[in-house]
């Protein structure tokens, strides 16, 4: 096993991988930028390397500088967590080229399924189904047009090299395409650098499910089941769940077999997942992502794997030491994803300081956070706090958790998607299963509130007296400056 | 003290005395049995109302707080009567000028409009990228571009001018 490992990444993932890592017996590096120099991973690491920058792509992109880290402080392999390096086969060519090893998939596994328009042709190939689409990336908007018309509206425009929901648009009619593809070129380009699109037909009423499956060196695959992720907000994820009201044994059997074929597919080695769009009782292969997911702990609350752990067992040539038959699934687990964001607001950033923090505990709760008191959330990096997971012995009860969670949480300083979770819990219809990807647009999140008003309006009025009081005694401005001022008039001494 | 307080949209009239070193509140004209503990300088506070107990949030400034109450977000605007007025006035001179203001942080990518363009409602004016995603911002009326505040590569705050609309 590895003594030394380095974390190529940041925020409540990178201090996840560590806390593994740790109980491994394991020593792990962290690198930081400039705004990341008090963050979590950096003070929970062993060894924390400073990379000198503020944006990502001076920072946490910059392969010579990580690797360089990982040279200087011995670092036997690398984790790259999910976002950032995770699925650049360049970064993880150049890991191993450097002698260390890269605790993820084969490069060219990375490549096969990290170009949206190869994989779809290879999972044609290898006899999974896809979404009816553009099997090559269109030139420009006129083409896009064109090809549109063909496969009838409403598409989507995606990202060739795309994921985490960037560099996507849904078009519902020619007029809306030149100004889609635009954008979402654009961030295609800005986020992959690769501003190539493909269009794909856009189901009605999809749900979003992936298959987690985990594949060692010595040519041993399983499947961990499914995970519901239909819960969505600008096409990224807001909630997900484990097990999918859709999954019975049977359909996991039978959708953890295609998932584990198309994984086959490419050669693939370590923890990956498949993604699937479901409409009408029907399975299409949406994308392979080939890395760690943000939503794995719900899937680790249900199995009760823990799947950093067999990623670096994987990564070190261990074999898997399971089988099929030896994944159970118990219970159930919801995981909440606190962005910095305004519901209220269309999901817009929220940026701010973290100045205030109530955290949630109890039976059946898991926090993975990157979030502390005198946190700066600006813009330059994912808006990703913290994740809050719920487990309890059925759905109905890991909902009830997840509630009583979410009234004890408080994030002060800015806004979080909290709310809109939930709002998402409490509907009766998510209650009974009956949701698709655009449930959360189906909610009117800025007309909620919780009917307690007269006792909101009261306090804060309260609290400005105090605010005012505090002020306006020995810590305000005023004083200050009167000391100040007669320190001066005393004059320099001689 | 009289306080205009605006809870998530709806305004409420708050009457604060002071009697005998005791807060006394009222609310819309009902006054509330009301016990309030600050847990910490940072914005804990315990409410006792009528025996009910509520663990409130409460972060901001004078002007507007953040307030949560078991999940629920409250935004909530506080203006005393001297406020309410100067803010009457500012809101008149807002209405005036077509200035499309910022609605999140971000860096500008690209503009789409030049000086003197006629456009229309929904035309979109500008492209805004924060946290990864890129938004466009789009014209709220018809209008002929009088101004641009900002350019290419800039970094904009909430609030902050990008675009001056006039009347075609």
């Amino acid at each position: 096993m590895f003594r030394r490992i380095l974390i190529a990444n940041r925020g409540e993932i990178a201090l996840r991988i560590v806390r593994t890592a740790r109980e491994m017996g394991i020593e792990c590096i962290a690198v930081f930028s400039e705004p990341d120099a008090r963050a979590l991973h950096t003070r929970m690491a062993h060894v924390a390397v400073p990379l000198g920058g503020r944006l990502p792509a001076d920072t946490y992109l910059r392969i010579d500088k990580i690797l360089d880290a990982a040279r200087r402080f011995g670092a036997e392999a690398v984790h790259p967590g999910y976002g950032f390096l995770s699925e650049n086969a360049k970064f993880a060519r150049a890991v191993r080229d450097a002698g260390l090893v890269w605790i993820g998939p084969p490069p060219e596994a990375i490549e096969a399924m990290g170009d949206k328009v190869r994989s779809r042709r290879a999972m044609q190939k290898a006899g999974v189904r896809v979404v009816p689409g553009s099997l090559d990336s269109v030139e420009d908007a006129a083409a896009a047009k064109k090809e549109a018309a063909e496969i009838g509206y409403p598409i989507a425009l995606k990202a060739a090299a795309g994921g985490g929901g960037k560099g996507i648009r849904v078009v519902r009619d020619a007029a809306q395409i030149a100004s889609a593809f635009r954008t979402a070129s654009g961030e295609a380009a800005s986020a992959f650098g690769d501003g190539r699109l493909y269009l794909e037909r856009f189901l009605e009423s999809p749900r979003h499910v992936e298959i987690q499956v985990l594949f060692d060196r010595h040519g041993n695959g399983v499947h961990l089941g499914e995970r519901e992720c239909s819960i969505q907000r600008r096409h990224q994820k807001l909630l997900e769940e484990c097990p999918s009201v859709v999954f019975d044994a049977a359909t996991r059997e039978r959708i953890g077999a295609v998932a584990l074929q198309a994984a086959r597919a490419v050669g693939y080695e370590n923890a990956g997942t498949v993604e699937l769009l479901h409409s009408k009782d029907e399975f299409f292969f949406l994308e392979m992502n080939t890395r760690l997911q943000v939503e794995h702990p719900v899937t680790e609350m249900v199995t009760g794997r823990d799947l950093v752990r067999e990623q670096i067992r994987i990564a070190a040539g261990e074999e898997l030491g399971f089988a099929q038959a030896d994944v159970e699934w118990r219970g159930h687990a919801i995981e909440v994803r606190l962005n910095a964001e305004d519901p209220a607001n269309g999901f817009l950033p929220s940026t701010g300081v973290v100045g205030n923090l109530r955290l949630p505990g109890g039976p059946g709760i898991r926090l993975d956070l990157g979030l502390y008191r005198g946190m700066e959330v600006g813009v330059d990096y994912d808006p990703l706090l913290a994740k809050l997971v719920a487990w309890a012995e059925t759905r109905d009860l890991a909902i009830a958790r997840m509630i009583r969670a979410l009234q004890e949480l408080d994030v002060g300083g800015v806004r979080t998607s909290a709310p809109a979770a939930l709002a998402v819990l409490e509907d009766p219809r998510f209650r009974r299963g009956e949701f698709d990807t655009h449930f959360l647009e189906t909610i009117d999140l800025s007309a909620r509130h919780g009917g307690e008003d007269e006792t909101v309006a009261a306090a804060a009025v309260i609290w400005r007296h105090r605010l005012a009081g505090r002020r306006a005694l020995g810590t305000s401005p005023a004083s200050q400056s009167s000391w100040l001022a007669r320190s001066r008039a005393e004059g320099p001494r001689p | 003290v009289k306080y205009f307080v605006t809870v998530n949209g709806r305004e409420h009239e708050v009457l604060l005395s002071e009697r005998a070193g005791t807060l006394e509140v009222e609310v819309d004209g009902k006054p509330l049995d009301l016990r309030y503990e600050e847990v910490d300088e940072l914005g804990q506070v315990v409410v006792l109302r009528d025996g009910r107990s509520y663990a409130l949030s409460i972060e901001g400034d004078e002007a507007r707080a953040a307030v949560t109450l078991a999940g629920h977000f409250h935004d909530v605007r506080l203006e005393d009567e001297r406020e309410r007025a100067a803010h009457a006035a500012e809101r008149a001179t807002d209405r005036a000028s077509g200035d499309v203001l910022g609605v999140m942080p971000g860096v500008v990518v690209a503009i789409l409009v030049k000086k003197g363009d006629a456009v229309e409602a929904g035309q979109p004016l500008l492209i805004l990228s924060a946290m990864k995603m890129q938004n466009e911002i789009a014209a709220p009326a018809s209008g002929t571009v009088a101004d641009l505040h900002v350019v290419a590569g800039q970094a904009v705050a909430v609030g902050a001018r990008l675009v001056t609309l006039t009347d075609s």
